[in-house]
């Protein structure tokens, strides 16, 4: 038992550094779910799409910033075009998560040209800002800690601004949004997009983390992020904008922990997946479950 | 002669237009507005009073014919840029407010209709402090909940709140769609008088959609009748002093239920 809490123990700061990075995922999947009410699959696609931009970028000698940037815009644009695809042409929001995602992974392969590129050779944000000690797991932390908290702190502001407001508005009642002058379809445009750009930002500093891009990156992300962002809200709650926004870097710390210590107790790394997703299936039954017995509404809203 | 504050001209709106199934929701409408006016639509199911509204305040694109405020064209706006002119309070008080935002959130939306939004703080304390004043003149308490989430109000106190979010901007148009047929009798003279208060106090120009003849007949300076899109009756506020619920019913046509019934 103590070997088991040592070796989980040693592993804290990695699985820290790995739990911050996939916090840009989960916000990216919370601010949909949550803030627009607009179930959104594209953070499985952006996430590899931000890895395969900004790995190629570095691959050719771009500077790793900018090519984080560019991967950011990529984000973004890949989350416009699904809110397009479901506003414009009534497609249901997962489907079109569904189309983005699958176009985007023949759109990786064509940015990468192969299916993998190592970057151990190549200059990244962390050994520009750190040097030699960018490969210390605690150095990560407190690079990506940062960003994120700047990230968070934005977000905050922003939801508690005018524009801010009127976004959550959409999602919360967008008859009501409408009626109050707010442009609907730019606003879920905007924030889908803003997501993604989250998603993609997440996934373009793990491959200057973990030193290499694979177009497969990422597989099952989503469901990674919305079982830490359930997590996250069982423990801060949702009754206010800023727990809601705080929810998702708390809930990936947590998760991420939960998730090593399974593994150090010996569950098998193939059984993850079916584990987080058998998780992330009672959570969501949860509610109904309790509630067994009683009359079910066949109209009742789909939950999540 | 002063300008109509609100004047639709021959709207027309067809539904499934060349199928089997075409209705005309609105055909060929006429009604003008002046300034103050507070006019009640009646008229059965079906005959288009939920169409005209929409198509006033831009949900519903006309196909023909044409919508002016306050001498404006607007018949080209969506509703999202007519909602610089028009406040609305919903039949269902779900719908009227965000349920999962706080009152003071609530009241920042009203307050920024149809102007522009930037990134300054939202719900800044003096903003907080009028928003309290305006909530005050309800008497329903809700001025010190400013933080609470509207979902956990009552549907009354809901519909009380979109009632001073919808009339604090002065709009120059106020649109009630049954707005107190959702409440219980008591809350819906509750809702009723506040409405009448706010109205008459800010002169508001307002149309209000009702299936209940009494608040037709005791509120209000005219009454128009609707029946198959189009307007049946204009009751000015002289003839109106004298009729009773009964006259209003007799004048009922049930020329659309009628088409609905058999076109089903």
């Amino acid at each position: 038992m103590l070997d088991i809490l040592t070796s989980f123990y040693g592993l804290i700061p990695v699985t820290i550094a790995q739990s911050l990075i996939v916090a840009f995922v989960v916000l990216g999947v919370m601010l949909p779910f949550r803030i627009l009410n607009f179930p959104d699959l594209t953070s499985e696609g952006a996430f590899p799409l931000g890895g395969c931009v900004c790995g190629t970028l570095i691959s050719m000698g771009i500077n790793p910033f900018l090519a984080c940037g560019v991967a950011l815009a990529c984000g973004f644009l890949a989350g416009c075009t699904t809110a397009f695809i479901h506003l414009r042409f009534k497609i249901n929001t997962l489907l079109a998560g569904i189309l983005v995602m699958t176009m985007l992974y023949s759109i990786n392969l064509r940015i990468m040209g192969r299916t993998n590129i190592p970057l151990f050779t190549y200059d990244t944000v962390f050994t520009i800002l750190a040097g030699p000690s960018a490969n210390i797991s605690w150095v990560k932390i407190l690079i990506v800690g940062a960003l994120i908290a700047l990230v968070v702190g934005l977000m905050l502001y922003f939801f508690m601004s005018e524009k801010g407001t009127s976004m959550r508005a959409v999602g919360a009642s967008p008859d009501m949004a409408e009626a109050q002058g707010i442009n609907v379809g730019i606003a879920t445009i905007m924030g889908v997009g803003a997501a993604s750009a989250l998603s993609a930002t997440g996934g373009s500093i793990m491959v200057q983390t973990q030193g290499f891009v694979d177009v497969n990156m990422g597989f099952g992300i989503l469901i990674n992020g919305l079982a830490a962002l359930i997590i996250g809200e069982a423990i801060t709650g949702r009754q206010s904008i800023r727990r809601q926004v705080l929810a998702p870097v708390v809930g990936s710390i947590v998760y991420y922990q939960l998730i090593s210590f399974c593994l150090t107790l010996g569950l098998a790394p193939a059984d993850l997946k079916f584990a987080t997703g058998a998780f992330v299936l009672l959570m969501l039954a949860l509610p109904n479950l309790r509630k067994s017995g009683g009359p079910t509404h066949i109209r009742e809203k789909v939950r999540e | 002669m002063t300008t109509d504050m609100l004047a639709v001209t021959g709207g027309t709106k067809i539904f499934y237009r060349g199928t089997l199934d075409e209705r005309r929701a609105l055909d060929g409408l006429n009604i003008a507005l002046k300034p103050a006016d507070f006019c009640i639509v009646i008229g059965s199911n079906g005959a288009g009073k939920s169409s005209f509204l929409n198509a006033v305040s831009g949900k519903l694109p006309l196909d023909a014919g044409r919508i002016t405020i306050d001498g404006q064209d607007v018949t080209k706006l969506n509703a999202h840029r007519r909602a610089q002119f028009i406040a609305r309070v919903f039949q269902d008080p779900m719908i009227g407010t965000a349920p999962t935002m706080t009152i003071g959130e609530n009241m920042l939306l009203a307050e920024l209709r149809g102007k522009p939004r930037g990134f300054s703080y939202g719900l800044t304390a003096p903003r907080k402090a009028k928003y309290r004043d305006q909530l005050a003149e309800l008497n329903l308490g809700l001025e010190n909940r400013l933080d609470m989430p509207v979902g956990l109000l009552s549907g009354g106190q809901r519909q009380s709140l979109s009632l001073v979010m919808a009339v604090s901007t002065r709009p120059k148009l106020l649109l009630l769609d049954e707005h107190t047929a959702a409440l219980d009798p008591r809350t819906a003279k509750l809702v009723m008088d506040t409405t009448v208060r706010a109205v008459e106090e800010l002169k508001l120009t307002t149309l209000m959609v009702t299936h209940n003849m009494e608040h037709a007949i005791k509120y209000g300076n005219k009454i128009v009748m609707m029946d198959a899109g189009k307007v049946l009756l204009e009751i000015g506020q002289e003839e109106k002093r004298g009729i009773t619920v009964s006259d209003l019913i007799d004048r009922f046509h049930t020329k659309s239920d009628a088409i609905a019934l058999q076109g089903s």
